[in-house]
């Protein structure tokens, strides 16, 4: 497992950054990251233990919690001293437990939208919203073909007109980056209208 | 062995003593974790996880990675993770605060991210 005998003891290791990556089943996240990421994607569980009590008063099922939801990240090496890791999360609503954990210290999220399932992404907008996380709606043209506009798209989302709308292919690298340019462009917006502002 | 989905939820906890939260709660899953000197020489005191994670982690890696790696919950491996940094037998480097106010390194990460072909 450990091949390397030496030990960085002196080098510092990168500052780690991230971008969340949400959106419903089958929407497209592990693609996504795949297409971008310089390792294939790992996955990690997560147990839901933590959400247990509440899951118990909304339902008033028992408490055997048991639900584990699988995460894919990757990352990306921006410099020798950033590392940029990208997060794809289930959009629903029943794993919002972990999105506090995610969006902790996220630099954003990208929202991806499959136009045929709009609501499976409405848990995620309006967690992100609510969280003051800046982030991008993203739509996965599966087929190269957008079949609704992006106006019909933002009023069926219900989001602001300064919530930046694009399109993408999540199997392109390149179409990849520039979705994730538009996701640190808004944050990079957001948090220089914060710094001009009058405090 | 019975594949009780109690028994793989409850298994990884054992690890941790039972404890759900680690000692430092607020660790990130992207927060590196690099094996110290210290560390290296207590490998062989270790058991188990804690071992590997060691191990593991001569070369950076992520808490989420570690988990991947070791199949581990991302909870578990948070846990163990803090435990071994109070011990003195992980560095850990975590994100800046206040990053999405730092316009310096949101550029910094835009221009990385524009270099890519």
């Amino acid at each position: 497992m450990d091949s390397k005998p030496s030990v960085n003891t002196t080098r510092r290791p990168p500052t780690p950054v991230k971008i969340v990556i949400a959106g419903g089943y089958g929407v497209g996240k592990t693609t996504t990251v795949s297409a971008i990421s310089e390792i294939p994607p790992l996955r990690t569980e997560a147990a839901i233990t933590s959400l247990g009590a509440e899951v118990d008063r909304a339902t008033q099922i028992p408490s055997k919690t048991t639900t584990t939801v699988a995460m894919d990240f990757g990352c990306i090496t921006i410099d020798e001293d950033i590392k940029l890791y990208l997060f794809g999360t289930p959009g629903q609503d029943r794993f919002g437990f972990m999105w506090g954990d995610l969006v902790k210290g996220a630099l954003g999220a990208l929202v991806i939208v499959d136009t045929r399932r709009m609501d499976d992404c409405y848990p995620a907008v309006d967690y992100f919203e609510r969280a003051g996380l800046p982030f991008v709606v993203a739509i996965n043209l599966f087929d190269g073909v957008m079949s609704h506009s992006a106006d019909d798209i933002r009023w069926a989302l219900a989001v602001s007109d300064d919530v930046p709308l694009v399109t993408f292919d999540a199997r392109d690298k390149l179409s990849v980056r520039d979705a994730l340019l538009a996701v640190l462009r808004k944050t990079f917006d957001v948090a220089k209208a914060g710094a001009t502002g009058w405090n | 062995m019975s594949e009780d989905p109690d028994v793989s939820l409850l298994r990884p906890y054992l690890l941790t003593s039972g404890r759900a939260k680690p000692i430092d709660q607020t660790l990130e899953i992207e927060a590196q974790v690099m094996t110290t000197r210290l560390g290296v020489a207590s490998q062989a005191d270790l058991a188990f996880e804690r071992r590997e994670i060691v191990s593991l982690c001569r070369s950076t890696k992520s808490v989420a990675e570690i988990a991947a790696a070791l199949g581990l919950h991302i909870g578990v491996a948070r846990v163990l993770v803090a435990d071994l940094a109070a011990l003195g037998l992980v560095d850990i480097a975590r994100p800046g605060a206040r990053l999405t106010q730092d316009l310096g390194m949101i550029e910094r990460v835009i221009r990385g991210l524009e270099a890519i072909r």
